[in-house]
Order: C-alpha cells, then structure tokens, then sequence
C-alpha cells in the first residue's frame, strides 16, 4: 500500500462519514476507549518499508508499521538506537508507538519518543497527504506537526511515516538485582537519582512475574547501567558501596541477558492475564512515586484485589496492574475502584486490560486543562469524527 | 480611545503611546517595520488577557515582543498593532531543585535560568549565542538552538509546559506530560501566532562533572567539515561541535585574542561534557578523525580559563564581525550533515560569484549553517548582491535535502520562502492549526506563514 493510496481510502470514508479504526502491531490495544465494532479496520503493518537509512547523518526514514525490532536490528548494525522503549518490541510498529505516545523508562537520559521525531508523512482524514520537516536534526520551518500528531492516537491524521534521529548505542549494559528491606524502599528509590552514574533505569518491582519466573515475590529492585565500560564499571562500583551501606542483603548482577531482562520489565507495564486485570499508571515523581504507589496497593486491597507494581524510579511513573480471580469478580467491583482511585490520582490513565469494563472507566484519568482547543483542533482535522472516533481522551 | 483603555487596565506607566517610544520598538535584530500604535508592558498574566480583549474590540493586531534579538523580523510590526514587551514578565516564579524544573515569565532572560538555576547543580541546557539578551519567550516561540543543543537539542526538548493566553484573552495551560494533543510542541516555534506565552516549566539538567574543550585548525573548510562528517558518522556526537572559517577565525582572533591560529582554513571548536572517565577515549578518538582528515594542529584547553578562553571567540563571534565589514547578513540554513562539505562549498562559490567576502561560523554538528554575508548598506549594488546570493543559499540548502531555517524562525523575513520547502497541502496542514487558535489572523499576523496565506491561497485542495 502506497500513501496516495491510503489518502483515497480514507478520503472515501470521510465522503461517507465512515468511522476507521487504525490498527498496527495490537501491543498497545489497552490504551484508549474500545474501537467502534462497525469501523473499517485499517491495519498499518503493510507499510513496512525501511524508507531511508542514512548512518552518516545518524537518521532513518520508516514507514509507521515498521516493526520496533526490525527498526533496532537494522540500527544495531552501524551500532546506533532509538531508545523508544515499548513493550512487545516484536510486534509493536514505530507508527503505533508514536501514535500512542508511549513514554519509556529511559527517557530521562535519552529523550522522548517526540524528540526523535525530526520529520512525518500522514494522511488527513480528508485524504490530503501532509509531509512536515524533513531529515534535517534541527528545523524550525513552520509548526512542528510532526511532533503534534505524536501522541494524538490516530485521532488528528494516520501517520504514515517518520523521519527519526538516531543515537550511538552504548557501549556497555549491565543489570542489577536487590532486594530491598523494607524499611530500606523509600530512601534506596529517591537515592537513584543522587547516583553520579546515572541509571539508565531503575524500577522497584513488587509483583509480576517478570524476571525470575517466580510468583508471589517480595519487592525488588532492578537498576540498569548504560554507557562506556569504563562508567558502567564506575557506576557498578557507585552502586555496590551505596548497597552496603544501606544493608542491601544479596544482589545479582546480571551482565548477558541486562538488555531482555528490561524488555522484559517494559513488556510487563501492559501485560494482562486474560480479561481479569486492568493497568493503571500514574504520572508521579521520583521523590513521592514509592508512596503514591503504597497508597495505591492500600486501596486495591481494600477492594480485594491482587495488585503487581512497577515504580519507574528515574521518571517517576507507576504502574500498578489490579486483578481478580476472574473476570467476573474484577468486574464487580472495577468501577468503583477507578472513582475511588482516581479521587486521589486524577491523572491515572489506563495502559492495559481487556475487561469489557474498560469502556465505562476513566480510561484517559481527568480532562487536560485545554480540552476546548483540543476539540477545536480535531474538528479542523476531522470534522466528520471517522478517524479511531471515541477511542481518545474527552471523546476527541 | 486605544491609549485610555490600555492605561485603564494597565496603569499610564505600562502603556507607551509616544512617537519615539514606538519607534524602538519597530525593529529587531533582523529588519525595521513599522510603528505599532501602542507598546504595553504587562506586569501579569491577567494584564495580558486584557491587552488582548482590548485588542480584539479595537481591531488591532497583536505583536509580541522579548527582547528583539530575533534575526527574521518575527517581533516587528507590519501593519501597526500593539507590541506586548514582558521586560516586566521577567521572574523565576518556581525553581524546584529536587524535581529539576523551573516555572519561568517569558522575560526572563535565558541566562538568567542557569545563573539562578547553578548553586544547585543545574543548568538550562538551550543556549543561544544571545543568551545574555534573548528571553525565554522568544527562545519558546522561535525553538531556540545554541551550540550546546547539538546534544542536548532545542528549546522544544526542554519544554514541560506552557501557560498561554489565546486570541481571546483566555487562559490556558499545557503539559507534556497529560494525554490530548501535544500542544506544547505546536506552540514552541509557532512565533507568537498561535498563543502568548505567559510562563513556562522548563526542565533543569544536573552539571555535567567532567567538560573539556578541543580546538583543531584545518587547511581549510572542506577538510574541517569532512572531519566534522566523520565524527557524527562515527556515532559520536559531542555536547558542541562549532566550525569557523578563515574570515571568521581572523577577525575573532583579532577582537579577542582566543588563540586560534591565524593562518588556519578553518578552526573546529570541540567540546563534550560528561564522565571523566570518557574524557581520554573521546579526545583520542576525536583527534585521531581530525588527523586524518588533515587538522594542522591540535589543542586541549587544560583548565577552565582556556576552556572560556576558547569559546570567548565563538561566542563573541558576531560582534568581531563589525571589524570585518560595515553591514552584514546572517542566513540560517540545515542541510543533512553528511552533505556539509558540499554545502560549505557551494555557499563559497556563490559569495564569489556574487563577489561577496562570506564568513562562516556555525553549529557544524547539526549542519545548520550560518554565512555571514558581508556588504556595505550604501552600496546598493551589494545590497542587491547580498539578496541574491541569500536566496541562492536558500536554494542550495534545499537541493541538498535541507531546510530554510534551522533555528532562527521564518518570521517576516522567510515566509515566502516556505512555499520553497513545502507544498501547499503541507502549509494547508499548517494553516488547519492557525485556524484553530488565531482565525481572524491577530496574532503576529504577516508572519510564517507565505504572503497571501492568510486567506485563499493556502487553503486545502479537497
Ligand atoms: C548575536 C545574536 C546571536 C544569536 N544566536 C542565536 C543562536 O545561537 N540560536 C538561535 O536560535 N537564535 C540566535 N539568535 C536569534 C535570537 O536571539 C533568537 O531567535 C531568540 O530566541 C529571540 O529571543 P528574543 O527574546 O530576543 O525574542 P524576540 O526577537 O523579541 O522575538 C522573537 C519571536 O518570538 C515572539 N515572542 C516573543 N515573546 C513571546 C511570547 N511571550 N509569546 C509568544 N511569542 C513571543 C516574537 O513575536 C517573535 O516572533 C541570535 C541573535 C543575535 C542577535
């Protein structure tokens, strides 16, 4: 499939007000309000063309349904990333991971997903094929649309392609393992940002079966080192001496296998188990995410629920998965949950979870301070409503 | 009538009405326009709103202003109107250490936010060369670069969020960090068009422990920016990595007494900041590329004084350029960086063909080029000269995949240059917004956008 011939696709729908669902790897199919059933569904995985690699700039051009991997396999040969960070990185498309504004855990030290966005093709839902920026690293011709449709779900334009920077992989990578005392979390948490070798990232893990393949463990957590070997080691040092000193027991460290073992962490932020779990995550900082996320485990269990917690401890995100027996039990008691939980975080949206609940929740937390020219601008871009209608925040 | 409901609002002390008031306020580093009727400096967020309102029933056009060091015309009034100044909008609100972001006014100057922000360890990472002038407002609505953003990137990167004022005198507030559309990123670089910026969150960063500062000099610019291709084909992309030619690094050497070598082609300013633990193996390789593509000699500033010393030339570089020639003209391209040789050898063949001294001195690690154009404003033949070989630099950028600003704006200056970089769905797509947040064209109007975009022209084809 072509661009232009996607544009008289789509522009067809809007001549006859036909809602479009776009779709591409699924990986992110528990963000949003539900697809309308009568949509056409629009999949993007045959736009899967490598436009342009170009190492000696250190940019790429790709269309949107290329695969994450297939991305980081082609730029792992002139040793080079895009630390986007999204989970299920087999399935997911760089069009779905844009689109759906994914922030990972490595953003602190990298950057946004937006900010290696340096250029776009989209479709307009009036078919008008829209290119902005280019391959350049710096641009300042114009709004930067580019950077507009990132994140806007599919709702403003579909995303054909992005023209992305990329970066030197680091040299080195090495995973730690601890668990910590309880009396321990709190300080060990914030104290990853007083480190002089910053983590790359740092997660205490309560819950999900990530990494040891065991159920039911204590908290934990995982740090990651990136960089030269020389700060890797320094950092690995940094690291040790501030365990000991805080009493840490044992730690692994984990030397082959750092980079799958944090896949592994990030595929865990939207993994379900069957339709009986819904995830939340909660904007917070890294000086108050370990309380904000004891809070949230008060609460779950409160309504009986099992809770697995990932706290982002660089970028402050928390991500707290709640499940049940079955779906049936989940959901009796989801909805009040989500008022009772999002009385105290307003700004939790819902990543994961394939309860059919998940349509009354308030899957986007509360509205943005500036929903008034959000809809303004949807109703300039798609005034007919047929681009992923009602999937996104406040209906836009 | 105007003048009564501005001092009403705003106090007789914010509100300039006088002939050779408006008058400094017609121009910017750029270009002179014309005289606004009136200039307000507000002292609030609320006295925005009420400019605007004011404006909005009086008809007039709104033109904000930091402090006039734009080099496209973006802050200087076309058709009369009320400059906003924030020379009053010019505090720190809220410096949260711990959480390594600010809450800035939009007159704040940009130095100011790494002054205020160092007895902690931090520092605002954008760094235009006018730094000690530009405001964050001018800074958010032109996407500033600087020298250090080739690493760090530009002002959007670092950018949380915006307090903004519509065309209506409403308030609204974005951040990057809810869902909906990412309005932050629409507003930062639209040039005063879509919104007034009232404050901004920018993010802080932790001072890096180890910087070091490396100068090589080169036979001349191909080599140098053959080296400078090498060195970003290699994956390495140091914190700053700025190019000066001949022209330049003579009249630099002789205003400040750097120490760059006189009879160097071309003089590469190098520096990374991080690890010292890295410091070593980034010198070796980075000299080792320099070498080989032919840098005559090679230096390492040893301790902060030379590090400053260095970078005094690069950073008063405009200044020196008055030794050199009575007038100059500064363009600001990108082109993809592998095509930098080519690039800096086209602008040379057209400064020759249109017999013009250029200089050179530019963010070379990006690719974003800056001639200086040299001529003498009472000499219309180079006046005419320097149009021309300006435009013609424009083109070359764009054959090689460039674009026609890379961090300067297009302004007054550049619209109907836009026309050259996109198509007119591509602008459509951009007026789309401009409809959305300034449909009758009251904010900085005559701007970005190519003449006779405000109505027909640039409407979509359906
Ligand atoms: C010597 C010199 C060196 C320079 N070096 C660099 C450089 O390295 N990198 C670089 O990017 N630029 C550079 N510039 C250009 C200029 O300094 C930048 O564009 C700067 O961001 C302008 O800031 P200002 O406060 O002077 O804004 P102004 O020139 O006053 O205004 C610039 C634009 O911003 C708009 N604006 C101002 N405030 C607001 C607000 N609150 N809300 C909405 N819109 C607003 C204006 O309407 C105008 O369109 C340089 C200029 C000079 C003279």
């Amino acid at each position: 499939m072509t661009a232009e011939s996607l544009a008289a696709l789509i522009a067809e729908c809007n001549r006859d007000g036909r809602a479009v669902t776009v779709r591409a790897g699924g990986t992110l199919s528990g963000m949003g309000y539900p697809p309308d059933p009568d949509a056409l569904q629009l999949s993007m995985l045959d736009f899967d063309e490598i436009v342009e690699d170009a190492p000696a700039d250190l940019t790429v051009a790709v269309q949107s349904g290329v695969r994450l991997r297939v991305l980081a396999q082609r730029l792992a040969a002139h040793s080079t990333h895009v630390p986007f960070d999204a989970p299920f990185a087999n399935d997911a498309t760089v069009g779905g991971t844009l689109s759906a504004g994914w922030l990972g855990p490595r953003r602190h030290l990298y950057g946004r997903p937006r900010d290696f966005v340096i250029g776009s093709v989209a479709v307009l839902a009036d078919g008008t094929i829209a290119r902005a920026g280019g391959m350049v690293v710096k641009n300042v011709a114009g709004y930067d649309m580019s950077r507009l449709y990132v994140g806007s779900f599919g709702t403003l334009a579909v995303l054909v392609q992005a023209n992305l920077k990329t970066i030197a992989l680091p040299e080195a990578t090495r995973g730690f393992l601890m668990r910590l005392p309880e009396g321990t979390r709190a300080r060990a948490i914030s104290h990853m940002h007083a480190l002089d070798v910053v983590p790359a990232a740092a997660f205490w893990i309560d819950g999900f079966k990530t990494l040891e393949g065991e159920d039911g463990i204590e908290g934990r957590l995982f740090v990651i080192l990136e960089g030269s070997r020389a700060v890797v080691d320094r950092g690995t040092r940094e690291l040790r001496a501030w365990m000991g000193r805080a009493g840490v027991p044992d730690t692994s460290v984990i030397d082959a296998g750092a980079r799958e073992a944090f896949e592994r962490i990030v595929d865990a932020y939207v993994a379900s188990i069957g339709e009986r779990s819904i995830t939340y995550r909660i904007p917070a900082f890294h000086d108050d995410a370990i309380g904000r996320a004891m809070a949230l485990q008060t609460l779950a269990q409160r309504f009986e629920f099992r809770t697995d917690v990932i706290v982002d401890a660089m970028n402050g995100d928390v991500i707290v998965r709640v499940s049940d027996l079955d779906a049936h039990a989940l959901g009796a008691k989801i909805e009040i949950f989500d008022d009772a939980l999002h009385d105290d975080e307003p700004e939790a949206i819902i990543i994961a979870g394939n309860h059919p609940s998940r349509a009354v929740l308030a899957v986007w937390g509360s509205a943005p301070d500036a929903l008034p020219q959000m809809r303004a601008l949807k109703e300039r871009f798609d005034p007919k409503r047929i681009l992923n209608p009602g999937r996104f925040v406040a209906g836009l | 009538m105007l003048a009564q409901r501005l001092i009403d609002a705003l106090g007789a002390d914010a509100v300039k009405m006088q002939p050779e008031d408006l008058a400094v306020y017609s121009f910017d580093a750029y270009t002179d326009g014309s005289a606004p009727s009136a200039v307000v400096l507000p002292a609030s967020t609320n006295d925005v709103s009420a400019v605007v309102k004011i404006a909005r029933e009086c008809g007039e056009p709104i033109v904000p202003r930091g402090a006039g060091t734009g080099l496209c015309g973006g802050a200087v009034p076309i058709e009369g109107g009320i400059v906003i100044s924030f020379a009053r909008m010019n505090r720190i609100l809220e410096l949260d250490a711990a959480r390594r972001r600010a809450r800035v006014q939009p007159g704040v100057v940009n130095l100011g936010v790494s002054t205020a922000a160092a007895p902690f360890g931090l520092f605002y990472a954008p760094d235009p060369s006018s730094q000690k002038t530009s405001t964050i407002g001018g800074n958010v609505a032109t996407n500033a670069g600087g020298p250090h953003c080739l690493s760090y990137g530009t002002t959007v990167n670092h950018v949380l969020g915006l307090e903004v004022v519509d065309e209506h005198g409403e308030v609204f507030k974005t951040s990057i960090d809810r869902p909906g559309y990412d309005l932050t990123a629409a507003l930062v670089g639209s040039e005063g068009t879509l919104g007034i910026v009232t404050s901004a969150w920018i993010r802080l960063m932790k001072a890096p422990e180890a910087v070091r500062v490396w100068l090589a000099t080169f036979p001349d610019v191909e080599s140098a920016s053959d080296a400078v291709s090498s060195i970003i084909a290699a994956g390495i992309v140091p914190t700053a990595l700025e190019m000066m030619d001949a022209v330049m690094a003579r009249a630099v050497e002789a205003a400040f007494h750097a120490g760059y070598p006189t009879d160097a082609g071309a003089v590469l300013l190098v520096e990374h900041a991080g690890f010292e633990d890295d410091m070593d193996a980034y010198e070796r390789e980075i000299e080792r590329i320099a070498k080989e593509h032919g840098a005559t000699t090679w230096r390492a500033a040893r301790s902060q004084a030379e590090r400053d010393a260095l970078w005094a030339g690069r950073k008063g570089a405009a200044g020196a350029m008055g030794r050199i020639s009575p007038n100059y003209y500064l363009q600001d391209v990108c082109v993809r960086r592998s095509t930098l040789p080519k690039a800096l050898h086209a602008v040379e063949e057209i400064a020759r063909e249109y017999k013009l001294t250029v200089a050179n001195v530019f963010h070379a690690g990006d690719g974003n080029l800056h001639p200086m154009l040299c001529y003498d404003k009472s000499n219309p033949k180079e006046v005419q000269a320097v149009v021309e070989s300006g435009n013609a630099i424009l083109e070359t950028a764009i054959a090689l995949g460039g674009t026609i600003s890379g961090e300067h704006g297009i302004g007054y200056e550049k619209r109907d240059g836009m026309t050259r970089v996109y198509s007119t769905n591509d602008l459509a797509t951009m007026a789309r917004v401009r409809d959305v947040f300034d449909p009758q064209r009251r904010l900085n109007p005559e701007k970005l956008f190519p003449t006779g975009a405000q109505c027909a022209e640039v409407k979509p084809i359906v």
